[in-house]
């Protein structure tokens, strides 16, 4: 390449990359900069910040609310991402069929997929209220008193978690569906021939083949459940008894209910950081475990 | 034998029925809610469809103060929100597909490495920056941070611009076509379910955006849909009629949305899986 050329295809493409290179650098990485540097700081918004070195990061390991809120979260996650992974897989296994209507019931099972999460959240609310909630109409029916579901430490984190399974086991369905349909029929016929049953096939062929669909739900959903925000804020305010104080509420209230900047930076960093921590794990994870290739 | 086979498809879809109806279940009670009389509510079967459908809940609401105010503010901010991430992404994922350019590649890995940052992450020190520029409680804040380009939307129509078949391109550079026409008269056009997708995704997103409108304003008269929807939970706490009919108003035009595309949304759901 003449010198010059670069120059000048730098000058033609500048237009077309402007908008969002600003974008990207002022509200992503210029961010990413400043949570950084306000991890070392105490500031309220108001007074002047002042250094305070690793003061907020000491405070967190000391302070019992930082590790409560990750428990909180991590629980979240485990009734959450398996119970969803599993539902959206066994819708996948009963669609993936070749009869008529199927592609009216996969467009129900993805409905709750476009519900806004805090309108959703109400009519949860709603249903799993204790006294004229629809569940425990339904439960008297059969002669069983229902529960506070939101105002018990027991029950109201899977309460939650079911209402994120409701609304994304039928996206994630998807991803499988079409996992599943690049699978080749030949296999199947092969395995067939050889007498292996149905269960058999699915763990030998479907499983094994859907791996790197599987590494790609498992690794956005559960970057996705980390950051639980909207159903809590509505459902139960992270209560009781912060029952349900997850990461991500506890860095809210942190940050912009008790003013505490500094400390709120630090939890951002710590969440990047375990999320950082378990991305890498499940990429490590499922490249270890055969991968097939199919031409 | 027949027999036996009719019955296993009979079983089979009356379970895909089953299904769909735990599916579809919220937002029909939701429905039948937000239509009856709070007394109804409250009755033993608030399963039951509603016996004459009340439309007081939802004129309460809607003539409350200020929430016709909000519905507008969530439009404004969603349509320009939308209209900035579809068309600057349109231009860089042009730019990253087609063009030729020094620094291309390594430009685009930084990109994006961005999709693995949090959106939590970024919000303190982005309600920083507002606060610095003086923007906080300005419909700027809610949208600005998304409207530039976002990695993810350019992502997507970068790896569908690059299946284009280049040919189409070429020729009409040899023809002597500006990089202006190219974009309108090739890319759009050949590019249109793709653009359809990313403006789908855009303004889902906008639509329900609920933490960062929640941290950046705090006056009432930019606030958005789900903010002033969450406040009315915590305010009228038990008038679930009220509440249900508020978010009826929110769920409603998604749920339109999602009648006219349905077929795009499926689509554009697996797309975004398989081209990761």
């Amino acid at each position: 390449m003449r010198p010059g050329v670069g120059v000048r295809r730098l000058a033609a493409a500048l237009p077309f990359i402007a908008p969002s290179l600003v974008g990207v650098v002022l509200f992503l990485l210029v961010p990413v900069v400043i949570v950084l540097v306000l991890s070392f700081f105490r500031w309220n918004f108001l007074t002047p910040p002042h250094w305070v070195g690793f003061a907020n990061y000491v405070t967190m390991t000391k302070y019992d609310h930082v590790f409560h809120a990750l428990a909180v979260t991590a629980y979240y996650v485990l009734w959450n991402i398996p119970i969803q992974t599993l539902m959206a897989l066994g819708l996948a296994i009963l669609l993936n069929r070749n009869l008529p209507a199927l592609g009216f019931f996969r467009v129900l099972y993805v409905l709750p997929f476009m519900s806004t999460p805090v309108a959703m959240a109400v009519v949860w609310s709603w249903m799993f209220n204790g006294q004229s909630g629809l569940v425990n109409h339904l439960l008297l029916l059969a002669g069983v008193h229902g529960p506070d579901w939101l105002g018990s430490t027991h029950l109201a984190l899977p309460v939650i978690a079911m209402v994120s399974n409701w609304q994304y086991a039928g996206y994630n369905m998807l991803f499988f569906l079409a996992g599943m349909q690049t699978i080749p029929p030949s296999l199947y016929e092969a395995a067939s021939i050889d007498g292996a049953s149905s269960v058999r096939r699915f763990f030998r062929i479907t499983l094994p083949l859907l791996n790197a669909t599987m590494l790609f739900v498992l690794v956005t959903d559960v970057i996705g459940s980390f950051q639980i925000f909207d159903t809590v804020y509505v459902m139960t305010q992270g209560g009781p008894a912060s029952a349900t104080t997850v990461i991500n509420y506890q860095i809210y209230s942190t940050g912009f209910r008790n003013f505490d900047v500094g400390a709120a930076s630090a939890m951002s960093l710590l969440l990047f950081g375990v999320i950082l921590v378990i991305t890498f794990v499940q990429f490590r994870f499922f490249r270890t475990r055969t991968t097939y290739e199919v031409s | 034998m027949a027999a036996a086979k009719t019955l296993k498809y009979v079983a089979f879809y009356f379970c895909l029925t089953l299904i769909a109806a735990v599916f579809v279940a919220p937002y029909v009670l939701a429905f039948f809610g937000a239509f009856k009389p709070a007394s109804d509510l409250y009755s033993s079967s608030p399963w039951a469809p509603p016996r004459s459908f009340y439309t007081g809940n939802f004129s309460a609401v809607l003539f409350s103060d200020g929430f016709l105010r909000y519905l507008g503010n969530t439009a404004l901010v969603t349509g320009a929100l939308t209209a900035g991430q579809v068309g600057f992404g349109v231009l860089a994922a042009y730019a990253f597909a087609r063009l030729e350019f020094p620094g291309r590649d390594g430009l685009f890995s930084v990109y994006l490495a961005t999709l693995m940052v949090p959106n939590v992450v970024t919000i303190v020190p982005l309600y920083t920056m507002m606060r610095e520029l003086h923007l906080t409680n300005t419909y700027w804040a809610i949208f600005l941070p998304y409207t530039l380009g976002v990695p993810y939307t350019i992502f997507l129509m970068r790896q569908y611009f690059r299946s284009l078949p280049s040919e189409v391109f070429d020729s009409a550079r040899t023809d002597g076509a500006s990089e202006r026409q190219i974009l309108t008269k090739i890319l759009v056009p050949m590019g249109r379910p793709i653009i359809i997708t990313a403006t789908l995704i855009a303004f889902v997103f906008g639509w329900n955006n609920f933490l960062w409108p929640l941290i950046v304003t705090d006056s009432t008269s930019q606030q958005v849909l789900t903010v002033s929807i969450a406040a009315l939970q915590s305010s009228f706490g038990q008038q679930w009629n009220l509440v249900l009919a508020a978010s009826l108003v929110a769920l409603v035009p998604l749920l339109i949305l999602f009648a006219l595309f349905q077929r795009q949304i499926v689509r554009s759901i697996q797309l975004s899986g398989v081209n990761r």
